[in-house]
């Protein structure tokens, strides 16, 4: 009697062991299609549009160990992206990153898209605690569209700053410099 | 029973959701539009076909008493695998679907065939069988997902197909709606098959 | 606040039966007498939170930290298929009262996708073990107040005169429909 439940626990055991063995090695296939899945799905839309027009999604910058330099020689530095569209086509690189002046509300944290060609696509504030209605309005478009285009070899020192708002226009212009540095040092 | 004897009597006299009133949950829940009831309807066929071939091929091995914990672990695993590969390739679908399709593992019609079917019979015949209700289940999930998806949205797989002037029965694609129309759907199929039998009689 | 609100929506606005599906074919199939509803939907409170906890420690103790989320659905319901045994027996032996009750209603629960539904969601709405209890018993009885409230329709429903094609599971989904037009209602309700 007793031999026997050992025999059917021992086939119960089997066919789950089976199960769970192809289960894993299916798993180990798919796991980084669907970390790709999960990471896309978890990524606002509407910022990839505005740093990378055309974007949808930003991977890992594939040279961990140029990330890892960056970051220890570039304390403000966040992490290095790789925008691609939807064919998996490279649009360009970008760069997240706190700015090196404070604001009202201390330091903004920002995405900055640079093309393959070295222009600024755009710039997404990740991060900031700036005074709602005033240096929060670093964060809409009208002001932060002036960047577009804009050659990322150089520093930028002529723009225009919000009226009233000084403080956290240069705060977002020291990020925005400090992307513009680590490109120029880095990925030119 | 003729192999396609054995595939037709899935698809219609013994049709699971029309005929049998099996495995509602999902059918309810994401016939909403007309992709996410094929979507569901392939990953019911999968997983049905797979476990009544497995069953069927260990029938000799697996013994009497343990026979259900061993239906119900094969047919997790191949619901398991389902759920893997649409997660990685079918994302939209994935989302869309959500829990329903680990809930592939309690849908009744999949283990009563493993019971009624598999484990008594040899594996084509239990191929077939797995086949032919699934695609049975897939016929009524395309025709009620159609149905709601038309009447909800005025469109087809997402294509409009009913004029601007249509305005959308919201009601068609929300709970009520999957409850009254697909109700209705089997009075109709319920009065098709006996008017079909008054005829032969 | 936030557990009476999250009592609320699972209880009622998001109805397992009539909003989100769960548990349909033991719906449709078993509620015919109140009484036999309701003794129903008491074992099925009882199993589903019994479930919910069961389940949420053995993913966040063994699952999580080995790297077996996949095998979630194999795990999940062999730990539900065995609970309903073990509840089963366990009744029996030290509430033979209790069992006479519920007994009967036991072995049905194993299939009926309410369990397993509501263990899952409890992992992938991001829960707290006190969320997912509460969770858990919300939905569950949300689920007994449908069979119940079925059952009293579904009395008269048998008693009328109906089409001969209408009658059964079709005129069953119809009266649910309606009913979840009622439910519907509550879904304005902010909390």
């Amino acid at each position: 009697m007793k031999n026997n439940y050992v025999r059917l626990g021992g086939i119960l055991f089997i066919i789950a062991a089976i199960s769970a063995g192809i289960l894993a090695w299916l798993n180990g296939a798919t796991s980084d299609l669907i970390a790709k899945n999960e990471a896309m799905a978890s990524m606002d839309p509407a910022v990839l549009e505005a740093v990378m027009p055309g974007a949808v999604m930003f991977n890992e910058y594939e040279d961990t160990a140029l990330v890892d330099k960056i970051k220890s020689e570039n304390d403000k530095f966040v992490d290095l992206l790789t925008a691609v569209d939807a064919s998996d086509n490279q649009l360009g690189n970008v760069v997240r990153t706190w700015s090196t002046v404070s604001g009202y509300g201390g330091d903004m944290e920002l995405f900055v898209g640079v093309s393959t060609e070295g222009k600024i696509t755009g710039v997404n504030v990740v991060t900031h605690s700036e005074t709602s209605g005033l240096g929060s309005r670093t964060t809409e478009p009208e002001f932060w569209s002036q960047f577009v285009g804009k050659d990322a070899g150089e520093g930028i020192t002529d723009f225009d700053a919000i009226s009233g708002v000084t403080k956290s226009s240069n705060s977002f212009l020291s990020a925005v410099n400090n992307a513009i540095s680590i490109y120029s040092e880095y990925l030119k | 029973m003729s192999k396609f004897d054995i595939f037709k009597n899935g698809v219609t006299k013994e049709n699971p959701i029309l005929a049998q009133q099996v495995g509602m949950c999902a059918t309810l829940a994401i016939t909403t539009s007309l992709i996410n009831g094929v979507g569901m309807g392939v990953a019911v066929i999968a997983v049905l076909t797979g476990s009544n071939i497995v069953i069927s091929a260990l029938r000799k091995f697996i013994p009497d008493e343990v026979r259900i914990p061993a239906f119900v672990i094969i047919i997790a695993a191949f619901t398991t695998i389902i759920d893997l590969v649409m997660h990685a390739y079918t994302f939209e679908l994935y989302q869309a679907l959500g829990v329903f399709i680990p809930l592939i593992v309690v849908n009744c019609i999949i283990l009563a065939r493993a019971e009624a079917f598999a484990f008594s019979n040899g594996v084509l015949d239990s191929a077939i069988d797995g086949l032919g209700m699934g695609v049975g289940y897939l016929v009524a999930m395309i025709l009620l997902s159609s149905i709601r998806e038309i009447l909800g949205n005025g469109t087809i797989l997402g294509f409009s197909i009913l004029p601007e002037s249509y305005e959308p029965m919201m009601m068609a694609v929300q709970p009520p709606g999957a409850f009254i129309l697909l109700g209705l759907l089997i009075g109709l199929v319920n009065y098709l098959s006996n008017r079909k039998n008054r005829k032969k009689a | 606040m936030e557990l009476v609100s999250l009592f609320i929506t699972s209880f009622i606005v998001n109805n397992i039966i009539f909003s989100q599906f769960l548990g349909t074919c033991p719906f449709l199939g078993v509620s015919k007498k109140i009484d036999t509803a309701a003794g129903m939907g008491i074992a099925v409170i009882f199993v589903i939170t019994l479930a919910s906890i069961i389940t949420f420690i053995v993913q966040k103790a063994i699952l999580v930290p080995m790297e077996l989320e996949y095998l979630q659905t194999i795990v999940f319901i062999l730990i539900i298929a065995a609970l309903v045994q073990f509840v089963e027996m366990f009744l029996k032996k030290s509430a033979p009262g209790l069992y006479q009750a519920l007994g009967i209603y036991l072995p049905l629960i194993t299939t009926n996708c309410a369990v397993l539904g509501v263990a899952i969601n409890n992992i992938k709405f991001d829960y707290t073990f006190i969320e997912s209890i509460v969770y858990s018993v919300g939905t569950s009885a949300g689920f007994m107040l449908a069979i119940v409230l079925f059952a009293g329709v579904r009395d008269k429903v048998d008693n009328a005169d109906l089409p001969e094609s209408l009658k059964g599971s079709a005129i069953s989904l119809i009266t649910a429909g309606l009913m979840s037009v009622a439910f519907l209602g509550f879904s304005g309700l902010k909390l």
